[in-house]
């Protein structure tokens, strides 16, 4: 489903991606894990052109979306993404929230898109909230209502850039929960976290990534058991 | 003791004197301004040669605010997107004109726009002050306008585009309306400054507020009056606009507290 072909990327004259080749296949749920600034953060973005690579393609669902001709925009309605900060819209309420895209892109009409919000809110417990705005609700509420926000665009494939970091750890779970269904509900995932927990849990595949590279990938049992690469070894020494 | 009551009375009608002289005086002194601002206003109709400024200055500066913002949006939008898409040389010409006109003074601007650039016969002196003082005011505008922008956090633009906008809807859905709280206070004050600020434009023949005034005064030989009224007129006109972008804000700023 997305293919990327020796993607780097470059600030300046910092390299943060060396050439990372990587397949997600339809209905995976990749876990991307490493130490910060090992460009995990920074691979997923590119994944949707929030960076655009220096070097290298990205493929997704068999359309070069790093070709200038491809109309980027339209292929973003296709990938859902979810901030570390939310990025809830604080004019909006919870329900505009939802329903501005599918609305404003044509894609729903305002009583469809209306309809999917409700539904939407009802399925995290939340309809009692689609009138307050964003700075009413708490940080776990926030992120839950981002994740629907893109769900209400029927996404293929759903990016989450440390989803949790940013929570108290009290609201952690209900982020991850949600998280959970929505991969057992058959969701291609590509999560960049330090939730090894859900790794664990829910990863079909976790990456490794150090220094602008992948150095080591495995399933969750195999990567957890039987981490070989030294990096890797230290890196779960520290945090496990 | 008669000497005393004779000192007292002698003293009294002296204090009485004084004060009817005062007192005279206050009178002959109020009637002297009422006059003064009575032939500055009432003979041959002179109120309406205020009048008559007053809409001149009104027309200009309404005229000047709507080019200086519809100027200073498309300045400030392209200034914010050139430098995210790196095009180099529209923010280059994006300055360019944000220091010529923030580096030279209005007046002059003014008496160049007029010799130089409109120099036929029959121009419209009016529309010649709007357009030049919306370019002025646009550069300003556009400043403010971009401070606003920029203030709002960038991972709004992200959350935007991810969704699908492009980057005029993010912009148009998403950025301004946040920035616009931002914006408001300052552009307020924007528009305050232009409003005093066409009280210049007598110099390319224009008859607004100041100048009536000037004319008024040089018909009664008596300046004063005619520019205090003046004065009194920008200061209500001031005083309402605050007024009213008072009650914008406090609209605007409903949304915010939860």
């Amino acid at each position: 489903m997305i293919v990327t072909k020796n993607l780097k990327k470059a600030f300046g004259d910092h390299m943060v991606l060396k050439g990372i080749d990587e397949t997600i296949e339809k209905g995976e749920k990749v876990v991307v894990i490493g130490p910060s600034g090992s460009g995990k953060s920074t691979f997923l973005r590119c994944l949707n052109l929030l960076e655009v690579p220096t070097e290298g393609e990205i493929w997704f669902e068999d359309i070069n979306i790093t070709d200038s001709k491809e109309n980027i925009n339209l292929i973003r309605r296709k990938m859902g993404m979810v901030f570390q900060q939310f990025n809830l819209f604080p004019h909006l309420s919870v329900k505009q929230n939802i329903t501005l895209a599918p609305v404003k892109l044509g894609i729903m009409t305002k009583e469809e898109a209306d309809r999917k919000a409700m539904e939407l809110l009802k399925r995290i417990g939340l309809t009692e909230k689609a009138d307050a705005y964003p700075n009413q609700l708490s940080g776990g509420q926030k992120q839950r209502i981002a994740i629907i926000r893109s769900l209400a665009m029927n996404p293929d494939v759903m990016l989450f850039d440390e989803p949790t970091s940013a929570l108290d750890p009290e609201m952690v779970g209900e982020v991850l929960d949600l998280m959970v269904q929505l991969a057992e509900e058959g969701m291609t995932m590509v999560v960049v976290t330090h939730e090894m927990q859900f790794a664990k849990k829910v990863g079909t595949r976790v990456l490794f990534m150090d220094e602008g590279k992948i150095v080591e990938q495995n399933t969750p049992d195999q990567f957890f058991d039987n981490p070989t690469h030294p990096r890797l070894k230290e890196f779960l020494s520290k945090v496990l | 003791m008669d000497k005393f009551i004779t000192g007292i009375q002698n003293g009294y009608e002296v204090f009485i004197k004084g004060v009817q002289n005062i007192f005279e005086g206050f009178i002959t002194w109020i009637i002297r301004i009422y006059e003064s601002f009575y032939n500055a206003l009432i003979p041959d109709q002179r109120y309406m040669a205020y009048l008559d400024g007053l809409k001149v200055t009104l027309l200009i500066s309404f005229m000047a605010i709507l080019l200086g913002i519809a100027i200073g949006v498309v300045v400030a939008i392209l200034k914010v997107a050139s430098s995210n898409y790196k095009i180099k040389w529209l923010t280059r010409i994006c300055n360019i004109y944000i220091n010529i006109i923030r580096g030279t003074p209005l007046m002059v601007q003014l008496l160049i726009i007029y010799n130089l650039i409109f120099n036929s016969r029959n121009t419209n002196e009016l529309v010649i002050g709007a357009v030049c003082f919306g370019i002025n005011s646009g550069a300003y505008v556009a400043e403010i306008i971009r401070a606003g922008i920029e203030s709002i956090d960038k991972g709004q633009m992200e959350a935007g585009r991810s969704l699908g906008f492009n980057y005029i809807k993010t912009m148009r859905l998403i950025i301004l309306p946040q920035a616009v709280k931002n914006i408001l206070p300052a552009l307020g004050n924007e528009f305050i400054v232009l409003i005093k600020e066409t009280s210049v434009a007598g110099v390319i023949a224009v008859t607004d507020l100041t100048k009536a005034a000037q004319y008024v005064g040089s018909r009664t030989w008596d300046i004063l009056p005619p520019l205090i009224i003046a004065a009194l007129c920008y200061l209500v006109i001031v005083m309402g606009l605050s007024r009213l972008l008072s009650v914008f804000e406090r609209r605007l700023s409903k949304g915010d507290r939860h």
